[in-house]
Formats: C-alpha cells, sequence, structure tokens
C-alpha cells in the first residue's frame, strides 16, 4: 500500500517535473504552424532541425554563447582558485585579524545583492565598464560562499599531513599545491558547479549593465526574444542549446553539487 | 623539537624575525591583500555609497546634490512602492509552505527505497540548474491565456472555462509563485533529504513496535525531528522569496495593473527605466531592512551557531 501510494506520486509529479523540458525539446523540433495548431505538443509529426539552422545563422546567437562562455568560465576558474588559497588560509593558518576578517566576510553575504546594483552601476559608469566584459568578471573573482566551503572541509583535515610535509622542508605553496589542493578537489569542483550555474543563469546583472545586444549573454538575448512576438520553436531550439552546458555540468557534478548543498547549509 | 626551534630563534636578531615572520605567512598576505582590496571596492564601498545616494539627486553626469530626506518620504506617500511591498508579501505566502511541502514530499519519495531514487533526484533538481529565462519561455507558454494554452485546453476537460492567467491581475502572482516554486523545490529536498537521512533509525524501530501506522510515525517521529530543516528553509525560502525578480521581468513586466509589481522588480523599474537611481536605492534599502529582519528572527531562534548558513 505504502508503496503504490509512493509510485503513484512519483509518477505524477516525475511527469510535472519532466514535462517543461519535453515541451522544449519536442518545440524545438517543430514547425511554426504545428505549434501553434497543437497545444499539447506531443511528439513532432514531422522533426526537422530547421530551427536550429535558423538560429545558427542568423548570427547573433553564436555571439551570445561566446559571451555567456566567456563571463563564466573565467570566474569560474578564480573562483576555484581562490576559494581553495582562501580557504586553506582561514582553516589552517594563523594571522592577525583572522576571525574578524572572515566574518565580515560572511556577514556581507547576508546582505542582498540586489542593494549593490544601483551603487555598481555609478561605479561602472564611472569605469568605463557598462557594456564590457569586466562589469561582469571582475566583480566575481571570488566569492565567500566557496572560501566557507573549502574552509568547512579543511577543518575537518588532521594537521598531520600538513606537519609531516614542513618536516621534509615543503614551503607553504608546495603544501598548497600538493597536498591542499587534491585533497580538497571534491569541494573546489562544487564550488566551480556552483559558479558554473549561476554565472551562467543569471540574467540580473547582465541585464543591467550590458545595453549593446552584441555584449548580451544568452540569458539576456533569449529573454529578449522570448519579449518580441517571436518564433516559438526557434525561442526552445536557443533554450536547448544554451541548456546543454549546465546540463552537462549537472550530469558530471551532481553528486558533488547536491552535497555541496547540503554542506553549504546544515551540518 | 620544539625547544631546539625557540633556542635557535632567540639567537635570531629581531629584523630577521619579522622577516621570518613575514616569509612564513607570505602566502597569506600574497592571497589575502588583494582579495581585501577587491572587496572594499565591490562590497564596502558600493554599501555606503548607496547609503549616500539615498540622501542625494545624482544622475551619473553632474555632481550629486544634498536632498536629505526627499526621497525616503517619497517613499511614504508612494501607492506603487507599497502595492510593491504587499505584492511581494502576497507572493511570499503563495510561495513559502507550498516550496516546503513540495520538497519534503520529494525527499520522503526519494529516500523510500523507490527503484532509481538517484534518476528522481537529478530529475526533480533539474530545474534549479536551469536558467529562469528558459523556465519562464516554457511556463509562459504552458500558461498562454488563450483558448489554445496548453493548461487552458487541460482543463478545459476537466470543464473549466478559459483562464486568463498571466493578463489576470487576480491570477498572475500566484502562476509566478508557481513557476518558482517548480524551480527551487530541488533545492528544499535536498536539504530534507539530508535531514532525513540523519534521523536515528532506532526512532523509526521504537514506533514500530509500538504499533504506530506509517501515518502517526511520520508526524510523532519524522516531522518533529527535522524541525531545525523546516527553520533553515522557512527562513531561505523567505528570504529568496523577497528578492524575487526574473519571472516578473520576463513574463509580465510587473503588470497587468501592477498586480506582479515586487519589490526587487519596481527597484529595476525605478532604477533602469525611470532613471531615478537615488529612489531606487531606498528601494534597495527597505529590501535590505526587511530581509535584516528576517536574518535577525533567524539568529534569535536559530542560535548564533557560525556553521548554519
Amino acid at each position: 500500500m505504502k508503496k503504490i501510494i509512493s509510485y503513484t506520486a512519483l509518477a505524477i509529479l516525475a511527469i510535472i517535473f519532466i514535462l517543461p523540458f519535453v515541451v522544449m525539446v519536442f518545440g524545438s523540433l517543430k514547425e511554426v504552424k504545428q505549434a501553434q495548431i497543437d497545444p499539447l505538443f506531443w511528439l513532432p509529426t514531422d522533426p526537422s532541425i530547421q530551427n536550429y539552422v535558423t538560429i545558427f545563422t542568423n548570427g547573433i546567437f553564436i555571439r551570445w554563447i561566446w559571451n555567456s562562455i566567456v563571463i563564466t568560465i573565467i570566474p569560474v576558474i578564480t573562483q576555484m582558485l581562490f576559494a581553495a588559497l582562501l580557504g586553506y588560509i582561514f582553516a589552517k593558518k594563523q594571522f592577525w585579524g583572522k576571525e574578524t576578517i572572515f566574518w565580515i566576510f560572511m556577514a556581507v553575504i547576508m546582505i542582498p545583492q540586489q542593494l549593490f546594483i544601483i551603487p555598481k552601476y555609478i561605479m561602472f559608469a564611472d569605469f568605463g565598464w557598462i557594456n564590457t566584459y569586466w562589469a561582469l568578471i571582475v566583480p566575481e573573482l571570488w566569492a565567500i560562499m566557496g572560501v566557507f566551503l573549502v574552509r568547512q572541509f579543511l577543518q575537518g583535515i588532521p594537521k598531520d599531513l600538513e606537519e609531516a610535509a614542513y618536516i621534509d622542508g615543503a614551503n607553504d605553496w608546495q603544501i598548497f599545491f600538493k597536498i591542499i589542493f587534491p585533497l580538497s578537489f571534491p569541494v573546489i569542483a562544487t564550488v566551480g558547479t556552483f559558479a558554473f550555474i549561476s554565472n551562467w543563469n543569471d540574467l540580473f546583472q547582465p541585464l543591467i549593465y550590458l545595453t549593446n545586444e552584441k555584449m548580451f549573454p544568452v540569458t539576456v538575448g533569449l529573454a529578449s526574444m522570448l519579449g518580441k512576438e517571436g518564433n516559438f520553436g526557434v525561442e526552445m531550439a536557443g533554450a536547448t542549446i544554451s541548456f546543454i552546458p549546465t546540463f552537462l555540468i549537472f550530469i558530471f557534478f551532481q553528486r558533488y553539487f547536491t552535497e555541496g548543498i547540503t554542506m553549504s547549509g546544515i551540518k | 623539537m620544539n625547544a631546539t626551534t625557540s633556542k635557535q630563534e632567540n639567537k635570531q636578531s629581531l629584523g630577521a624575525k619579522i622577516k621570518r615572520e613575514f616569509n612564513k605567512n607570505l602566502l597569506v598576505y600574497v592571497v589575502l591583500i588583494p582579495v581585501i582590496i577587491h572587496f572594499i571596492i565591490f562590497q564596502v564601498y558600493p554599501f555606503a555609497l548607496s547609503f549616500y545616494l539615498t540622501f542625494h539627486d545624482w544622475k551619473i553626469i553632474g555632481d550629486p546634490e544634498f536632498v536629505g530626506l526627499k526621497h525616503w518620504k517619497t517613499l511614504l506617500d508612494d501607492e506603487i512602492a507599497w502595492k510593491a511591498i504587499w505584492n511581494t508579501v502576497k507572493f511570499s505566502i503563495y510561495y513559502i509552505v507550498p516550496t516546503m511541502a513540495l520538497g519534503l514530499v520529494l525527499a520522503l519519495i526519494i529516500s523510500s527505497g523507490v527503484k532509481f531514487s538517484g534518476f528522481f533526484k537529478g530529475l526533480f533538481f533539474l530545474p534549479v540548474v536551469t536558467s529562469f529565462v528558459i523556465i519562464a519561455g516554457i511556463w509562459g507558454w504552458l500558461f498562454r491565456g488563450t483558448d489554445d494554452g496548453f493548461i487552458n485546453y487541460l482543463i478545459g476537460f476537466a470543464g473549466i472555462d478559459p483562464q486568463l492567467f498571466l493578463s489576470s491581475s487576480s491570477q498572475a502572482l500566484i502562476v509566478l509563485a508557481g513557476l518558482s516554486i517548480f524551480k527551487v523545490a530541488g533545492t528544499t529536498m535536498i536539504y530534507y533529504y539530508a535531514g532525513l537521512q540523519s534521523i536515528d533509525r532506532h526512532l523509526y524501530e521504537a514506533a514500530r513496535i509500538d504499533g504506530a501506522n506509517s501515518w502517526k510515525t511520520f508526524w510523532k517521529v519524522t516531522f518533529p525531528m527535522l524541525k531545525p530543516i523546516h527553520f533553515y528553509v522557512a527562513i531561505t525560502t523567505t528570504i529568496g522569496s523577497f528578492q524575487i525578480f526574473d519571472s516578473a521581468f520576463l513574463l509580465t513586466n510587473g503588470g497587468p495593473n501592477y498586480a506582479t509589481t515586487t519589490i526587487v522588480y519596481y527597484l529595476y523599474h525605478q532604477g533602469f527605466t525611470s532613471l531615478n537611481l537615488s529612489y531606487a536605492a531606498v528601494l534597495s534599502y527597505v529590501l535590505f531592512f526587511i530581509i535584516l529582519i528576517i536574518s535577525l528572527i533567524q539568529r534569535k531562534y536559530i542560535g548564533k551557531d557560525p556553521n548554519h548558513y
């Protein structure tokens, strides 16, 4: 009985959760006319990749994908590196003001990011960063959340490993790159995955700092397509393409990612 | 070993000691100093600038002009601002409990020993990693307010008349809440899943021996044992609900008749459509104070355990 309830609920919820993705992929394979006639959107009777051809040949879409790659990859790499370095420093090193600095950093993530939007817009206008990658890359070079995760992880690691390395004459850099970095890689991968997903999907910041269509990441580009009286099939083709990178990252790092959520929340 | 080291240290001059100390922590300084500078430029300074801005008129070009409490007074008489706050509260009401309930149900299902639970966990989590733009694009299409809209077509089978959905001022906010619930329930599920794993198996055995059925076991054992998770999820979901923006921007542009104008949407609208940057800064402080109050409640009830983030 309990099993029947579980499986029925599971089936209904699974259909609800998978439906939007089915609509997206099927929609991308359908012709405009069929999309409008057939509200239930079952399997395309005559699947075609025409929508994909259309979106890639309209020129700007490839540019949007490229912009997304640039403003995602650079912060992902630096956030992983800084999470590892800072996490190591805050977990294992002793220096003046360590606790204070860390808790000031932590306090700031409690502030809603929307509060920084207006002043940052003014600053970036001053720097000449509006409509450039700088506005979206430089502020994202490191993030405290990742530092927190690595610090938590390293605090649980016994000091013996490092001490043995010190006795063998290794310096901080060697210890960091040869011991700490490989050891904490699962957490660092989590940080990278988080950074990838949040930067790739970010809508709010690029929407504000970019006005030139050529500089749009794929999120803002797609949103601008949705706003116009567009072609649903082409929009869904764009959505499917922009979904693939996050989907692949998710498939490969799912275990780390869900663990990371748990770790960043309740211990 | 330690004794030898300290003897050697004593022999060194003060300058050498400082140099040694500096070298010992070279890694710390090399990494931390640029990070602190970055932090001051991109976090501390904007925070202060935003506050300064709320007392000035500033059009980017030209000098800021001190206007005192003018923008704060505008807020008091601004009906749309109050409506935006009220909309955000309403959104929270539609959103918080269903998100928690759905997350808990999903967690219960995947931890109940069903086959392919890993696959389903992934499926339920998928919307979390998917861009709001994609999900909103699909939902906007599903909830088209026309007769041939997907949902209207479905409810037609149950004899329900077609609804306006996103173009109805009474329904639009509910549809947006539904979209957000779908988008984030996976995160809630993960927290509950972790919580369920940590409940002591002996409690279930004891309940079984006492003859409790599964319904009773759930309400007497599982649900109360998840109390810290309920609280944590309630707080994070509430904070998230006050920052809602993407779906209102993508699907309704705050309308119809301001029915989906939330605090952040209004902030965006004032700042970047009407170019009232100072007033938008005031609105961002309103958001800040609301979230601060929620966080203070969190501290009061969860305590000061630094691991609770």
